[in-house]
């Protein structure tokens, strides 16, 4: 290896010591001060006591001392005055030597470098947090979503099976209604409930060979329990079972189900009747009406048209509330209306309603010109008078026509 | 007189520095100023009728890239392991270092010290896994070198340990 020549090798030396402020420092094998020399004053290591405990006087010595290697270096050591150190320690000859080197101005160098890369750690750590929270949100909302869309699924199918239910129930309703008739009489009839499930009802039936009885009821309310009310009348009108009661004789109906059907036993529920008997052998029709509209008997042709009601309470509100009975003869080919109120009681979207007589004035027109198709030409009437919406309550006709030969 | 030069160790930012300029100065500031290399302090603590000096070495903290260097723990009598209650990793680091330490120095008095407990919202370290530590017979306290909570009593403790290192931890403070 080459030497430096002397000179250059003292200008670095010279260099290197100003700019590192060497200073040293000499421990015996006690532990005591030995000596010390070089920029001792730049540490403020000045009054130093020969003689005395090192680690005393030096406290970074603290636990270093005796060496249990050598040399020994410590970098970057920052003394209580601030100045950062690299510490030198030799063991020679039983004592310690201890080199200051000033690295003061590297160790910052080195602090900024890191303090940036630190920061960008901190940076990427929070950011690995926020990640991971998200992730957590993310999780527990896709939980929630598929907890709501179990339940939703639950709720879809409970009530798909309510909607069965309601679909086998007015199943059930549609076909314990009459079938139309042709013979001896004419007689067709529209049902409409308003929500699958309604409180109207209707039936017609002969209770001996010169009566004929024809009705039509509607239960406050719609749904299943008005539903269930509606078919609980028509079972006891169709089966006669009217304890006491004639039934040919309307108003006595009407008391004995009256007395059956009080609203107070029947969950706050009552209904509205039209009840009459036809006796062809005559053509007299007794009729009696509870809270119902009336019904209407229009002749043939332009000739007219009578409105056939007696008053009287809904069945089930007053009891011992009594009815009269009205009669009428039927002229041949004159057809009567049987109608629950959802027939009329349309709200247009104008937000004006359908009113009985506008409703009765085109029964007049439709029969007066003799069109074929009657009902169906009624209820498209009453549809197009709703909108687009669908009517907010049962809609019930029924339609007789008493021919020349009764 | 007795004198212990004592580490505070742990990963970088977990508030090393800060405890002791909390414990020798009783001051504290929000400004992370990170440490290079090491910086050496002292506080006279009262044990008893004792007077001990303890000779704080404030060791740069580990990163992913620089461990901390051996020969800064020449010597040392116990040691502060630092961890930093809202970044859990570095309870790691500081489980890491107190394995490597053992490996090199042997069994030494410690503490370990979960830092930052001032912020609760942000506490991440799993009560569980510091009830393990516990149960490991880990003398493990919290502190906040901002508010001054847990870190007198902590310096205390590990002084406590260098001058009987069987004694066991008074009341150990609680993780928030």
């Amino acid at each position: 290896m080459n030497a430096l020549p002397p000179r250059i090798a003292q200008a670095l030396d010279n260099e290197l010591l100003a700019r590192h402020a060497l200073a040293w420092l000499r421990v015996d094998a006690a532990l005591k001060l030995a000596g010390t020399g070089g920029c001792l004053e730049h540490y403020g290591l000045d009054a130093l006591a020969i003689g005395e405990p090192a680690p005393q006087q030096l406290i970074f010595l603290e636990g270093l001392l005796p060496l249990d290697e050598s040399p020994l270096l410590i970098r970057s050591l920052e003394l209580p005055g601030g100045h950062a150190v690299d510490l030198h320690c030799d063991a020679h000859e039983g004592e310690t030597w201890i080199l200051l080197l000033d690295v003061t101005a590297e160790r910052d160098e080195s602090r900024l470098v890191q303090q940036k890369a630190y920061e960008m750690t901190l940076l990427r750590e929070k950011e690995a947090e926020l990640n991971r929270r998200l992730a957590a949100a993310n999780a527990a909302l896709l939980a929630a979503q598929r907890e709501i869309e179990a339940s939703r699924a639950a709720l879809q199918q409970a009530h798909d099976r309510l909607d069965q239910g309601l679909q086998e129930a007015s199943a059930y309703v549609r076909s314990i209604l009459p079938r139309p008739l042709s013979e001896p009489f004419d007689v067709d009839w529209r049902f409409l409930p308003s929500a699958r499930l309604g409180g109207d009802c209707f039936g017609y039936h002969w209770i001996d060979d010169e009566h004929f009885a024809l009705y039509l009821l509607d239960v406050c309310g719609h749904g299943i329990g008005p539903s269930l009310l509606s078919v609980g009348v028509l079972q006891t009108l169709r089966g006669g079972s009217l304890a006491g009661a004639d039934p040919r004789e309307p108003r006595q109906v009407f008391a004995a189900l009256n007395r059956i059907y009080r609203m107070e036993d029947h969950y706050d529920l009552f209904f509205t009747l039209w009840y009459g008997v036809y006796s062809p052998g005559g053509r007299r029709l007794v009729y009696a009406t509870a809270g119902h509209p009336p019904a209407l008997l229009v002749a043939p042709g332009r000739s007219g048209m009578q409105r056939l009601a007696t008053g009287g309470a809904p069945i089930g509100t007053v009891r011992d509330a009594n009815w009269r009975s009205e009669s009428i003869v039927v002229p041949p080919e004159n057809r009567l209306y049987l109608l629950s109120d959802g027939a009329y009681e349309i709200a247009r979207p104008d937000g004006t309603l359908l009113n009985f007589d506008e409703f009765a004035g085109f029964v007049g027109t439709l029969e007066a010109d003799g069109h074929e198709g009657c009902l169906d030409r009624l209820l498209d009437f009453v549809r197009r008078q709703a909108g687009p919406r669908a009517p907010e309550d049962d809609l019930s006709i029924v339609r007789f026509v008493f021919r020349t030969a009764q | 007189m007795l004198q212990r030069k004592i580490c505070m160790l742990g990963a970088f930012s977990v508030g090393k520095t800060s405890l002791v300029r909390r414990f020798v100065e009783s001051a504290f500031s929000d400004t992370y100023l990170t440490t290079v290399g090491v910086k050496i302090d002292k506080k006279s603590v009262a044990i008893g009728e004792r007077t001990l000096d303890l000779i704080l070495w404030d060791i740069a903290g580990e990163d992913e890239v620089s461990t901390i260097r051996t020969s800064y723990l020449r010597g040392t009598a116990g040691y502060l392991l630092v961890a930093d209650g809202t970044r859990p990793v570095t309870l790691d680091v500081a489980c890491s270092l107190r394995e490597r330490v053992t490996g090199l120095l042997g069994e030494l008095p410690f503490v370990l010290l979960l830092n930052k407990c001032d912020l609760v919202d942000d506490w991440r370290v799993p009560a569980e896994r510091v009830a393990t530590l516990r149960q490991a017979e880990w003398p493990v306290a919290t502190s906040s070198a901002k508010t001054g909570e847990g870190v007198e009593q902590a310096f205390r403790e590990l002084a406590d340990r260098l001058l009987d290192a069987k004694a066991p931890m008074s009341s150990p403070p609680q993780a928030p």
